[in-house]
Order: C-alpha cells, then sequence, then structure tokens
C-alpha cells in the first residue's frame, strides 16, 4: 500500500500528504519538516483573540496545512475545465502551502510596529518571499525543479500573469479564505458566519471576466465563478467573512491587547537600539534584543515566534522601565486598558446611519487629531510612562464591488445567471449590495484613570459637535 | 490613517494636475511621482502587486471628499468595471510650484496602464533592481505587453525631462 503522512485536523479531519505517488507532495511534506514552516506551529493564527476566545489557540501551521488541502479541492476543480496538466497547478499548491510563512509574532501587530521603526523584515510578504527563494525551504522545492521556488514566490508575491491557478492562492476563492472563514469559527466556537463550503465547492466554475485600471481595459483573466445554484451560498460567504470582522478579527478586546503588545515592542526597541537593552528586563542573548539590534538579518526574524514573546513577559514584568514592566504585566495578567467607541457614541448622539458615513470618518479624522496632539504633549512631560491612551482606528470591506483600486475580477464573485452571463454578487443580491464598509474607532485609557477618561469624552464631543454640514 | 491636514494635501495634487484626475490608480501614481521628485505632499508609499500605493492617501482622499475640498464621481468603464473622477474644489495655489505643476499635468493625461508600470519601474529601482524594466514586465506580463511598456518607458523619459529638486534617476 502506497505511504501517506497524514495530519488530523479539527477542520478538515484527514490531510493527506500523498509521499510516495506524488513527487511534489513528498517535497511539500519535507518541506514541513523545516525550520522556517516548523516556526509557524509557534505563531497563533488570531494572535490574541484568545484574550477573547480562550480556544482560538490555533496556529499557523495548520491553518497552512488546511489551505494546502483547500487547495488541493480547488485545483480538482479546475482538472473538471483543463485537461492538460499544467505546471502553475504545482506551483499553486505550494504557494498556498507556503502563503503565511513570513509572519512574526502576534502577526499584523509586530507588523505595524515594523512600519513605524522602518523594519523590512517585519513585512510578512518581505519574508514569505525571502525565504521561499533562498532557504532551507528554497533547497528543497528546486529538487522539483531549478525555477520552482521562485515560480512559487512569485505567485505568494502576487507577480506574474493571473491564471485561474493563481487565483487558487489569490482571489474571492482562494484556499487561505476558505480555510480560515471556517477554521476561525471552529476554533473561537462562534456559531454565526457559517457558509456552505460544500455547495459552494460543488458549485465553483472557470470563467473569463473583463480586467482593467481605472478606465483602460486590459483584456480579460480566468478566475473561479459560481453557478447560478450558489447564489445563496455566495451571499452566506459574504456574511460569513462580514460577521468574523466585528467579533473575531477587530473585537475590541484583542485590539486593546494587540495595542498593548505594540506599544511594549515598540518601547524596547527604542530603547535596545538606544544602547540600553538592560534596561527592557532581557538577557542580551535574547532573540527580541537581537532582532532590534539587526533587524535587517532574516535569521533574526526567525528566532521571533508567539512563545518568545509570551516568555519574555516575565522579564520584562521585572524590568526597570517603568513603562516596560507596566505593559508586560497588564499582557501577561490580561488587565487590558478600557475603551470608548467613538462610532457608538457617534450612533448614540446622532444615528445609526451617521456612524459609518463619510462625514463622520472626518469627525473622527479631527478627533483624533486632537487627542494625538494632547497625548504628544503629556507624553512630551512624561517620557518614560506608559501611554496614557491608545487609539485603535479600523476599517474592512466585506466585499468591493468592481475595481477600487485595490480591487479586480479576482476580488470579485461572479454568478453565473441563466442566460449565461456573469454577473457580480452585489448586483444579484440585495443583502451583499446592502453591506456597509465595517469601521471603528476606538480609544483606550487604563482603568481608573478618570482624567484620560474624561478628556477623551471631552475631546469626542467637542469633535462631533462640529459635523460636516 | 492619514490626518486631517492630508485631505487638503490630497485635494492640493488634484487642484495641480489641472483640476482634475480620472482614477484612483492615477491619482496614486501621481502622488508617489511627486514624491520622489521631491515636490510631493509627505505621503508613505509601500510596494503592492498593483505599484506603489499609500494608504494615507487613500484616506486622505476620502477626507477630503467628505470635507468638500475634492468631489469623487464613479463610472463605469467601457469593460464592466468601476473607476472615479476626482475634482478639485479648492482655490487657485496663489504660489505655484512650475515644476509640480509640469510633471502633474504630463501625467493627468497618460495612460493610467502606463503609469503604473512607470511608477512601479521606478519603486523597483529605489528597491535596488539594477534592470526595472525587465523585472516590471515579468511581474506584469498582462500590463506590460501591446507596447505598453514602452509607452511606459517613453512617459518615464518626458516625466525626467522635468527639472525638478530631485532628478528622477535614469532607468
Amino acid at each position: 500500500m502506497p505511504k501517506q503522512q497524514r495530519i488530523r485536523d479539527p477542520l478538515h479531519d484527514l490531510i493527506e500528504f500523498n509521499v510516495d505517488r506524488v513527487h511534489l507532495e513528498a517535497v511539500l511534506w519535507r518541506v514541513v519538516q523545516t525550520r522556517p514552516f516548523q516556526r509557524l506551529r509557534r505563531i497563533k493564527q488570531l494572535g490574541f483573540s484568545d484574550v477573547v476566545y480562550p480556544g482560538a489557540t490555533h496556529s499557523r501551521l495548520l491553518h497552512s496545512v488546511g489551505v494546502f488541502h483547500t487547495a488541493k479541492r480547488l485545483l480538482r476543480v479546475i482538472d473538471k475545465y483543463v485537461s492538460a496538466k499544467n505546471p502553475r497547478a504545482d506551483q499553486a499548491l505550494a504557494a498556498a502551502l507556503l502563503h503565511d510563512l513570513g509572519h512574526g509574532p502576534f502577526s499584523h501587530a509586530f507588523e505595524d510596529v515594523g512600519e513605524r521603526f522602518g523594519l523590512t523584515m517585519a513585512d510578512h510578504e518581505k519574508v514569505s518571499e525571502l525565504l521561499i527563494r533562498d532557504s532551507e525551504i528554497a533547497d528543497e522545492l528546486r529538487t522539483v525543479g531549478s525555477g520552482f521556488a521562485n515560480d512559487v514566490a512569485d505567485i505568494v508575491a502576487g507577480n506574474g500573469p493571473k491564471t485561474i491557478y493563481s487565483a487558487v492562492v489569490s482571489s474571492q476563492f482562494d484556499a487561505d479564505r476558505l480555510d480560515y472563514v471556517r477554521r476561525d469559527r471552529l476554533m473561537t466556537g462562534i456559531k454565526h458566519a457559517a457558509i456552505d463550503f460544500e455547495w459552494l465547492m460543488e458549485n465553483l466554475e472557470i470563467g473569463s471576466v473583463p480586467y482593467g485600471v481605472d478606465e483602460t481595459s486590459i483584456g480579460s483573466v480566468e478566475t473561479f465563478v459560481l453557478g447560478s445554484k450558489a447564489i445563496y451560498a455566495a451571499e452566506a460567504y459574504v456574511l460569513g467573512l462580514f460577521q468574523l470582522y466585528p467579533t473575531v478579527c477587530f473585537h475590541k478586546a484583542t485590539r486593546g491587547a494587540e495595542k498593548i503588545y505594540a506599544e511594549l515592542l515598540a518601547r524596547a526597541i527604542t530603547l535596545i537600539q538606544n544602547g540600553s537593552a538592560k534596561n527592557t528586563g532581557l538577557p542580551r542573548s535574547h532573540p527580541l534584543v537581537k532582532f532590534a539590534q539587526k533587524p535587517d538579518k532574516i535569521e533574526a526574524v526567525l528566532a521571533l515566534d508567539d512563545t518568545v514573546i509570551w516568555g519574555a513577559l516575565a522579564l520584562m514584568a521585572d524590568s526597570k522601565d517603568g513603562c516596560i514592566s507596566k505593559l508586560a504585566q497588564r499582557l501577561r495578567d490580561r488587565q487590558l486598558y478600557k475603551c470608548i467607541d467613538l462610532r457608538t457614541k457617534i450612533a448614540r448622539d446622532k444615528t445609526d446611519a451617521d456612524a459609518t458615513c463619510p462625514a463622520a470618518d472626518t469627525v473622527c479624522a479631527g478627533i483624533r487629531d486632537e487627542l494625538t496632539k494632547w497625548h504628544e504633549e503629556w507624553s512630551g512631560k512624561n517620557p518614560d510612562a506608559p501611554p496614557r491612551i491608545l487609539i485603535d482606528e479600523v476599517e474592512r470591506s466585506p466585499y468591493n464591488l468592481t475595481n477600487k483600486e485595490t480591487g479586480g475580477p479576482l476580488n470579485q464573485i461572479n454568478i453565473r445567471t441563466a442566460g449565461n452571463h456573469l454577473e457580480d454578487v452585489a448586483k444579484r443580491s440585495n443583502v451583499v449590495a446592502e453591506l456597509k464598509t465595517y469601521k471603528a474607532f476606538r480609544v483606550y485609557h487604563a482603568e481608573g484613570d478618570n482624567e484620560a477618561k474624561d478628556k477623551i469624552t471631552q475631546i469626542m464631543d467637542a469633535g462631533i459637535r462640529q459635523w460636516p454640514a | 490613517m492619514a490626518g486631517l491636514d492630508y485631505a487638503y494635501r490630497a485635494a492640493a495634487i488634484v487642484r495641480d494636475a489641472g483640476g482634475y484626475i480620472v482614477g484612483r490608480t492615477k491619482l496614486q501614481k501621481i502622488a508617489y511621482f511627486l514624491e520622489v521628485a521631491g515636490i510631493g505632499s509627505g505621503f508613505h508609499f509601500r510596494y503592492k502587486h498593483y505599484g506603489p500605493y499609500s494608504e494615507q492617501l487613500a484616506s486622505a482622499a476620502q477626507h477630503a471628499s467628505a470635507l468638500k475640498l475634492i468631489t469623487e464621481h464613479e463610472s463605469v468603464a467601457n469593460w464592466g468595471g468601476l473607476y472615479s473622477t476626482f475634482h478639485s474644489c479648492i482655490p487657485a495655489d496663489p504660489a505655484p510650484n512650475p515644476a509640480r505643476i509640469r510633471m502633474a499635468n504630463e501625467m493627468v493625461n497618460a495612460d493610467a496602464v502606463e503609469l503604473e508600470l512607470a511608477a512601479t519601474a521606478l519603486f523597483l529601482a529605489k528597491e535596488g533592481f539594477t534592470d526595472p524594466w525587465t523585472e516590471t514586465a515579468r511581474r506584469k506580463p498582462d500590463k506590460a505587453d501591446a507596447g505598453r511598456l514602452d509607452n511606459a518607458k517613453e512617459l518615464y523619459q518626458r516625466l525626467r525631462a522635468v527639472p525638478t529638486p530631485h532628478l528622477l534617476p535614469a532607468l
């Protein structure tokens, strides 16, 4: 009997690597055993979400293997339409497995700090690309073909022609989304955001859709489209993604923990880069100290993961630096800041519709400017204190109708009509058409700091009074 | 997210490009070129698969629209997609920068895809690619097709000919 390597997964049950019969799957199984891939075992898919959902401790390793499994299903859909074997199929499968390789500890919060300090190795896309092109993973991939590692890196980076194979890795129906929308629901324990996965897969087809930039047409591109019987499944899929934002990804407590972590990291990096590493409470050999000192070294970022940070908290909590010790204790003990939600306040003071309209965006921006000015003044007088307020602004569209700059045909869901035309789901579904972009604007302050709380409220009230005419 | 002062900067780009810009891509790429040439508005750009892109600028344009510093109209392109046209609503600059106006006007009439290709090549050159045009074509084969890469090179030469505080590099 041919040998299989099998992983038991709470979402997909058995995930198989056919190592005896399929050379690529044997290679990818070896890739799974490499150090950079195993690092993903220690990076949680949902970062700090377990402060809200204690079950949401699943790793990026398991998610990545789930994406590989889902990509195989999508490739079988393509096989129904394309008889000849295309080398891009193998590239897409490898890219699906490796798409998250470069994530740092607590993924997006780490990237935000990296952007603040100009640390290129905090950019997960860049790190993924480097590891796929040049590491022990690249060595394994090159056993498939000399250019294979670079081809896989290009798909992950979004380079090269847009084909149905690149849609497996990046599109509205990419394997990543199809895995995380279900996995995050399962592991958090939420009961909303369900999708009809099997029906979606059963009704996936390949379609050719027009493609352009602004008013200029480029041609057409092949991507996944849905048969007409899947209209309600498509609707539920968009709704599922939409419901994950407020309840999971952007939950106020999760974001509050991320903000504390980002400030802790920023303070530590500042001290280390100023030659005061010992004030962080960390030994000189600690991976975080090494990363802050040599942030351009890929080895330095590979030594970081969530567990390294959790382990550092005990040391940082005893730091001589008041800011570091207080923030580390807060994170360790889940003593999060309290949140005032500006858009909720706008909804209360005005109307629900006002809370997310363009005028509210402008009011929020003005309030942010005022809060920042006040806080910078305060920080100037108290340079070693932990931040008095933390500001969180998020905006996420569940579904963009055709070609906002970041969109395009691969970000559309097209449904085949009875007349064999392709039409955007937003034109076929009133529910999708009515979905508004999710927006949140929160200001956090320490519990008991009533002066800060009053100041925040005062600035918010003044800002709302200046509502644009 | 951009501060409110950035809304005025976004509107000023539209004003200096002749009062209107067709397309979000074009707005982004015009702003990027102005930034590199040293006559920009302080927006920070990162590389995305559609070329240099500034989240700050995208959010500043939204604020500018809400503050009525610009108007944004969405239209349907002949290929079926939506695109935006931005019109400036702010008064003329009392002390205009001729280089900025010349450069912005050169770009506002260019083809959006060719402008994206030129901006991408410039970004890649600044990232250290020794042959940024070849790399651009490799990354965006669909867009570089049909003579658009050659046209992008010509466009780049015209932009480079504009005397600016930071001359654009030879690519």
